[in-house]
């Protein structure tokens, strides 16, 4: 029991690092994008939500090139680290936040923003009036993402190498426990991570039922 | 006073809005027209919401949109209230005093204020609601008042009695009528300019079609009723 909720928290952990991380240049990205009407904000768009459903492998491996000791970044030395799995995370879900973000900036452009202006804010305090109004939508954003990141298996395996104690995260826990046929083990894993999920569902549900 | 000078407006490629040349300084401009003949744009143009694609809008002789500091103090000054009332989240009281707040009014004195304007219009029981708790004419109403609230210069109203029944009607009247700014209004409610007259222009596929006098206008009125 003791391992597994280790696990669970070193999953949460690593992927609520990843979240943050990628917000940090997601949404700025997203809030840039949705000030622009040009055909080329639109390719970059179409270019994130192309990327939405990239399979995680893809991720991995394209990290695993960059990060192994051959590859541009090598030196760094953070192959096979939780550091790896955030960064790779990070980058997975960024268009997934982007591309459902957008929407939300582009229509608080078009309200709170234009309402706030309309009043005699000036851009700083419209841009203000605009996250605020939005950072309930933006939080559940933040969540799907998060679900997202802690259900991955393919950037946590191929660059956290699934060492125990150290990059061991849920999902290449119950991979390796079915191959080695402990499916009970695999089970109460599966279970632990449901109920996370679970939990942020819920979470999501609350801050849309409390938003007003 | 505010000129447009050959202004156009496009979205995308389309012009929702082209060549207005028009001077507004009366205390009451009715702005009168079909749906989609560019009224919502020209308000919005006009009030330093858009910058227009194309000409110019000038406040007292000057372009603002050529200095962005005198553009944000001519702002303030300016108000714009949109048809579709768009209100914060928080409650009545909070998104009435917000525009105070903005010009630096402490919050309990903009709560004072907007108690005061409240009471004026009758909706001091609400001043505690939230925006999903108003009913449209409801949210209409705070959406007006907020925007009443400021000793603005100029106010610009998009269908202002759209969603008001008969008595909150009449009270929005009165008061849009006692604000002593100049006043552009675009409406559907053919009544409004007899009550509140002033001078009405008509406009159709975006551009100006020219301006009728209240008698010509009120013939008109009678023909259609």
């Amino acid at each position: 029991m003791e391992e597994i909720l280790e696990i669970t928290l070193r999953s949460i952990i690593v992927s609520l690092s990843a979240t943050l991380l990628s917000a940090t240049w997601s949404i700025p990205i997203t809030l840039f994008l949705s000030r622009q009407k040009t055909r080329t904000a639109n390719i970059i768009m179409s270019f994130f939500n192309s990327l939405v459903g990239i399979p995680t492998v893809i991720v991995g491996l394209f990290l695993y090139m960059i990060l192994s000791s051959s590859g541009p970044l090598g030196f760094l030395r953070i192959l096979y680290t939780p550091h790896a799995i955030i960064i790779g995370q990070s980058l997975l879900i960024t268009p997934w936040i982007v591309s459902l973000s957008y929407e939300v900036f582009v229509k608080a452009r078009n309200t709170y923003w234009e309402l706030a202006l309309a009043l005699g804010a000036d851009y700083f305090s419209a841009n203000m009036v605009m996250l605020r109004e939005t950072l309930p939508d933006l939080l559940v954003i933040l969540l799907i993402a998060f679900s997202r990141a802690v259900g991955e298996l393919g950037v946590a395996l191929l660059v956290g190498g699934n060492i125990r104690g150290y990059t061991r995260v849920l999902t290449t826990t119950i991979a390796l426990a079915v191959s080695k046929g402990e499916f009970e083990f695999a089970l109460a894993l599966g279970a632990m991570l449901v109920f996370v999920l679970f939990m942020i569902a819920l979470t999501i549900r609350l801050i849309k039922a409390y938003k007003e | 006073m505010i000129l447009l000078k050959d202004v156009w407006y496009l979205y995308g490629e389309k012009p929702a809005i082209k060549e207005i040349n028009l001077t507004l300084k009366d205390d009451i401009t009715y702005i009168i027209g079909p749906n989609g003949s560019g009224k919502t744009t020209l308000l919005k143009v006009s009030s330093l919401i858009f910058r227009p694609t194309r000409g110019e809008v000038l406040y007292n002789g000057e372009n603002p949109w050529r200095d962005k500091k005198k553009l944000l103090k001519l702002r303030k000054k300016v108000v714009y209230v949109h048809e579709k009332p768009i209100l914060l989240r928080g409650r009545v009281i909070d998104n009435v005093a917000f525009p105070l707040v903005l010009r630096g009014y402490t919050p309990s004195d903009a709560k004072d204020r907007a108690r005061e304007i409240l009471r004026e219009i009758g909706l001091e029981s609400i001043e505690n609601k939230r925006r999903r708790e108003l009913s449209a004419g409801q949210a209409q109403l705070v959406s007006l008042c907020r925007a009443l609230i400021l000793d603005a210069e100029y106010i610009f109203l998009d269908e202002p009695t759209n969603m008001l029944d008969i008595e909150n009607r009449e009270k929005i009247i009165e008061l849009i009528g006692k604000k002593k700014a100049k006043k552009i209004i675009a409406t559907h409610d053919l009544a409004l300019p007899l009550q509140l007259t002033g001078r009405i222009l008509l406009i159709k596929d975006g551009k100006l079609w020219g301006e009728i006098t209240l008698d010509e206008y009120r013939s008109m009125f009678l023909n259609i009723h």
